[in-house]
């Protein structure tokens, strides 16, 4: 669909992604549904892990396992965000209209992603120092603190990019929640087996953690970069169906 | 025409694959543990050594060896059948011809059986030669992911009723997991792997003549089944449609 016009397209594709993308923040900050269900969601999982950890004793230490525990956080939290996001532009028929309406496809696809991207991140923000504090206190953080952001920010990237894409199918079948479950974790296993492996690279240090980190980086680049462009090939297709 | 080279094919694969096995049974030799190299990392009590030690010593050759002729084909087969899966995806998305979508649908039907052979037999194989049912091994690993990718475009299919869509959604669902796959495999494999890695020009003749008529054999009979499948199902869809124009 060519957008036709006095403005330049490019121009009129930032402006409708600004306001789709403002929509749902606006949205948020009325109801604070999404950022709310999502970090209850993770604190949630934090008593869970205690329950899990609780018979490991005290020479066990957390930190080996806390970028593994996180992530496992993050992809639940995840999927619980998707599937929200889209389940309210379909029940309340926003999706229709914005299909109505002369957007390109891509500028949905990118909004959406964007949103999706931009309320993980903070209730990733928010979980992590819950969790430090609820699991590692007393046990000092070994790599550079700016490896942490670096991951999250790379790895939610992927998980927002794939995850809006699968989260549009979804919504669209009788499983739901249970669909995007079933189509989620698979795709996203390298993403999370290179993240995993960068966080536990950064969380604990020592000689050769910057080389591990930059390994896991790289794949959650390379990961990155092919799924979205893919994710980003592929939803034209998807919401016109 | 395109029958009779199903029908050929089907009864070539057959001889083929049973070709192999015979000649993997009675011809070729069991390689020395030269042939496979396995690294001593799976978690036994025993280790490798030990186990290979055993079977000698009890005049056992190795003959968990003997699945690599079955299972390397049907592991390649399956890999080289989903290509189909993304193929006749994208085929449908640029098309949106219902054709594709079946031929889509059929090719992933072949890979899920190539698939569960597969993970079967390495199942097997990994008892045998590891003396452990499972091991979180990266072409394990990966495999296993292939394996729920496979199942989760069903799942995905059955839980949607428009037709079109649901074609859509599968062609979608078939092009991102085939892509995905490839990317678990390299990037599970950054890590130092136990699965064995048949080197080059490490088969023997008749090992290697057994392999390929497995392979051969069996990408034919994959062809073969997939093809027999196609006709079904495109008769089945006339029949529907013949159905449908004498009632209305």
């Amino acid at each position: 669909m060519a957008v036709t016009g006095g403005t330049s397209g490019r121009a009129m594709s930032w402006r409708q992604f600004r306001a789709i993308l403002r929509k749902d923040i606006v949205m948020e900050l009325r109801t604070k549904e999404m950022v709310t269900s999502m970090g209850l969601y993770a604190l949630l999982t934090m008593v869970i892990y205690q329950v899990a950890l609780s018979q490991s004793g005290t020479a066990f230490d957390p930190r080996l396992i806390a970028a593994g525990l996180l992530w496992l956080a993050f992809v639940f939290t995840s999927m619980l965000g998707l599937n929200r996001s889209l389940v309210h532009e379909k029940d309340q028929g926003c999706l229709e209209a914005l299909l109505l309406s002369p957007v390109d496809r891509p500028v949905i696809f990118f909004a959406k992603a964007t949103g999706n991207f931009i309320f993980l991140l903070i209730v990733e923000v928010l979980t992590i120092p819950v969790f430090g504090f609820l699991f590692l206190q007393g046990r000092g953080f070994g790599g550079q603190f700016w490896m942490i952001p670096a991951v999250l920010t790379a790895a939610s990237l992927g998980i927002a990019g794939v995850g809006t894409l699968l989260a549009t199918m979804s919504v669209n079948t009788t499983g739901k929640d249970f669909v995007l479950a079933v189509l989620f974790i698979p795709l996203m296993y390298p993403l999370l087996l290179a993240a995993v492996s960068a966080t536990t690279a950064a969380v604990l240090g020592g000689p050769d953690a910057a080389a591990g980190f930059w390994a896991g980086m790289r794949m959650i680049g390379a990961y990155d970069a092919i799924m979205l462009l893919v994710a980003y090939g592929l939803y034209e297709f998807i919401i016109g169906a | 025409m395109k029958n009779r080279v199903t029908g050929v094919l089907l009864v070539l694969g057959g001889v083929l694959t049973t070709v192999s096995f015979i000649v993997a049974f009675f011809v070729a030799g069991v390689p020395d543990f030269g042939t496979v190299t396995v690294a001593n990392e799976v978690q036994t009590e025993r280790s490798l050594i030990e186990i290979a030690a055993e079977g000698f010593k009890y005049g056992r050759p190795d003959w968990g060896q003997k699945i690599f002729y079955f299972h390397v084909p049907v592991a390649l087969s399956s890999f080289l059948v989903f290509i189909f899966t993304a193929y006749y995806g994208a085929r449908f998305l640029l098309s949106k011809n219902r054709e594709f979508d079946t031929k889509a649908r059929i090719a992933t039907e072949v890979t899920l059986v190539f698939v569960v052979l597969t993970m079967i037999t390495g199942v097997l194989w990994t008892k045998a030669a590891w003396d452990v049912w499972w091991e979180w091994e990266p072409r394990l690993t990966t495999y296993f992911i292939m394996t729920l990718l496979v199942i989760a475009y069903f799942v995905l299919r059955n839980s949607i009723d428009d037709e079109e869509r649901r074609a859509t959604y599968a062609a979608a669902f078939g092009i991102l997991a085939f892509v995905d796959a490839p990317i678990s495999f390299a990037i599970t494999r950054l890590i130092p792997s136990t699965h064995p890695v048949i080197e080059r020009g490490g088969l023997e003749t008749p090992m290697l003549l057994s392999f390929l008529c497995g392979l051969f054999g069996m990408l034919m009979i994959g062809y073969a089944v997939y093809q027999v499948r196609v006709r079904e199902e495109m008769l089945k869809e006339r029949l529907e449609s013949l159905k449908a124009s004498l009632e209305g």
